[in-house]
């Protein structure tokens, strides 16, 4: 579904991703790990066509997308819930869901309408808070409304880039069900975590990222078999 | 309308194109201190087309304003990618290195036995269609209104429109624009051109109602000003400017009291606006409630 080869992205002259290869298999979770400053983001940003790498190649369902814009990228079926910056502050929650179905917002007004009504669904609280303006939202509801806002354009592929930082063990345990929840409803999920013990419960497939290259993959089973990971990133064994 | 009333009411109606013209920008997140210089292109341009050249004067004001549009999408097009401080001292730079480069620019004909045109720092006079045409100041302020109107018109409907929720978007977070599939340079691009088309048409006006202009005119001053005026008033309407324009000129000239103190008493209440409400009188949270308020009742 989603395969990334050799990709090197870089700031100026400082290389973040120095040849970063991996695949995500449709309808699975894959899972990215890594310490701050490993290139999660630069990676997913890139992947999204956000920034243009040096080289290297992604491709979706074997249609490459490298060096595309991000419209075109999401047109493929791409939305990223980027780090850290979850919603437009000074726009209704309403207006927010809008902005994620930005390119078909004049060509299909009723199936806009009717994703909207789904996103509410889906997302009570945010339909009381439709009127609202999102940036006087929790951190927690930001995040849902950025998962919901990422829903609006029908991706096929759903990238999110550390969803639960910042957030409560409870509202992180509500994300991940949703994120679980989307996936068996066929979305494929990339999703870039810190919080490996989490992250490793819902993954089926799992990459370690460290200073822009992949040092470690495997399968969630596989990992208590690697003691350099357990020491690096779980901190103890694992259950 | 005293004479007096009509020359501040014009005034007000001139300058105003020059705070919508920096508030476009101010809608994609980046800051102009340089809407003066497209404010001067327009000015020379059309005042030439009438002045020189023989044209009419709609055909003048037009010329004028796409040549403020030409200059301003070349000059936008080398700053696309600076950001914040950058891309308003690029602005800056432009306007003054224009402004300096006007002071040498000695372009005369003979019209009518007499030499017309830009004489570097002496300025360029003799913009007489007014008098050949005998437009009246109350005349001349209705043509100024009337398509100050029309500029309004046409922004209250582009920010009511996709590309207006897009030009917000990317002025908000040009990132997370992106990533909803905004081509976040191309809105940008586009909001400097018709920024600059805007100060162009106006500084069309300018020329025909002052009969004479001079670099020193198109100076820093011009700019920060149009600039204070959306700050004042607002960035969640196309109204917000004008709202700053009207408390500045109309409110403070008005006063008789404070002549002489107008700009101290401006800069304060800049000043203080700015710290009580930081995107201005209408900001985007007002303009929302507001339009809430109104579809209720
Ligand atoms: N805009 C930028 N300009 C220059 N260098 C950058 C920029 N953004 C990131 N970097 C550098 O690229 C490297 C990778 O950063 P990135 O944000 O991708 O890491 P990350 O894995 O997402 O980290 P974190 O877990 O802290 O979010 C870092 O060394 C960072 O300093
Ligand atoms: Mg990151």
């Amino acid at each position: 579904m989603l395969e990334v080869r050799d990709l090197v992205t870089a700031y100026g002259t400082i290389e973040a991703l120095k040849g970063v290869t991996l695949s995500a298999k449709q309808g699975e979770i894959t899972c990215i790990l890594g310490p701050n400053g490993a290139g999660k983001t630069t990676l997913m940003y890139s992947i999204a066509c956000i920034l243009k790498p040096v080289s290297g190649s992604v491709k979706v369902n074997d249609t490459e997308i490298t060096g595309t814009s991000a419209p075109h990228a999401l047109r493929c079926g791409i939305a990223l819930v980027p780090e850290n910056r979850l919603v437009f502050h000074s726009m209704s929650v309403e207006e927010n869901l809008m902005a994620g179905a930005y390119t078909r917002l004049s060509s299909d007004r009723a199936g806009v309408q009717a994703d909207i009504d789904n996103a509410y669904a889906r997302f009570p609280s945010l339909k009381d808070r439709r009127a609202q303006i999102a940036g006087t939202l929790s951190g927690g509801e930001q995040q849902m409304l950025a998962v919901a806002r990422a829903m609006m354009s029908r991706p096929k592929i759903l990238m999110m880039d550390e969803p639960s930082l910042g957030l409560a063990p409870l509202i992180v345990a509500e994300i991940f069900s949703i994120i679980r929840q989307l996936n068996d409803e066929g979305v494929s999920i990339v999703l870039v975590e810190q919080n490996a013990h989490k992250a490793l419960q819902i993954a089926n497939r799992f990459y370690l990222l460290d200073q822009g290259r992949v040092t470690f993959s495997g399968t969630p089973g596989e990992i208590g078999e690697d003691d350099f990971i357990q020491r690096a990133y779980l901190g103890s064994k694992v259950a | 309308m005293s004479e007096y009333a009509i020359s501040v009411a014009s005034n007000m109606g001139m300058i105003a194109f020059v705070a919508l013209s920096a508030y476009v920008i101010l809608v994609v997140g980046e800051i102009s201190f340089g809407q003066q210089a497209y404010f001067g292109i327009g000015a020379y341009m059309s005042g030439a087309a009438t002045a020189m050249w023989g044209w009419p004067f709609g055909l003048a004001l037009a010329v004028g304003s796409l040549s403020a549009a030409a200059a301003a999408f070349a000059i936008g097009a080398l700053t696309i990618r600076l950001r914040g401080l950058y891309f308003a001292i690029s602005t800056l730079c432009f306007a003054e290195m224009l402004r300096l480069w006007l002071n040498s620019v000695h372009v005369r004909v003979e019209v009518d036995g007499e030499m017309v045109g830009p004489d570097g720092a002496e300025g360029f006079g003799d913009i007489r269609w007014i008098f050949e045409n005998d437009v009246t100041p109350l005349e001349f302020m209705f043509i100024i209104y009337g398509l100050l109107g029309a500029v309004l018109a046409f922004l209250l409907l582009v920010e009511r429109s996709r590309l207006g929720a897009a030009l917000r978007m990317v002025g908000q977070d040009p990132l997370l624009a992106r990533s909803q599939g905004i081509d976040a340079s191309a809105c940008k691009l586009l909001a400097v051109m018709f920024a600059g088309l805007i100060a162009g048409l106006g500084g069309g006006l300018y020329a025909h109602f002052a009969t004479y202009i001079e670099p020193n005119v198109f100076n820093v001053m011009l700019g920060v000003h149009g600039l204070a005026y959306g700050l004042i008033g607002g960035l969640g309407t196309a109204l917000g400017p004008i709202i700053g324009v009207v408390l500045d000129i109309g409110f403070l000239e008005g006063i008789r009291a404070i002549q002489g103190y107008r700009m101290i008493v401006f800069g304060g209440l800049v000043a203080i606006l700015l710290i009580v409400m930081p995107r201005g009188i209408l900001d985007e949270t007002r303009v929302y409630r507001i339009k809430r308020w109104m579809r209720r009742t």
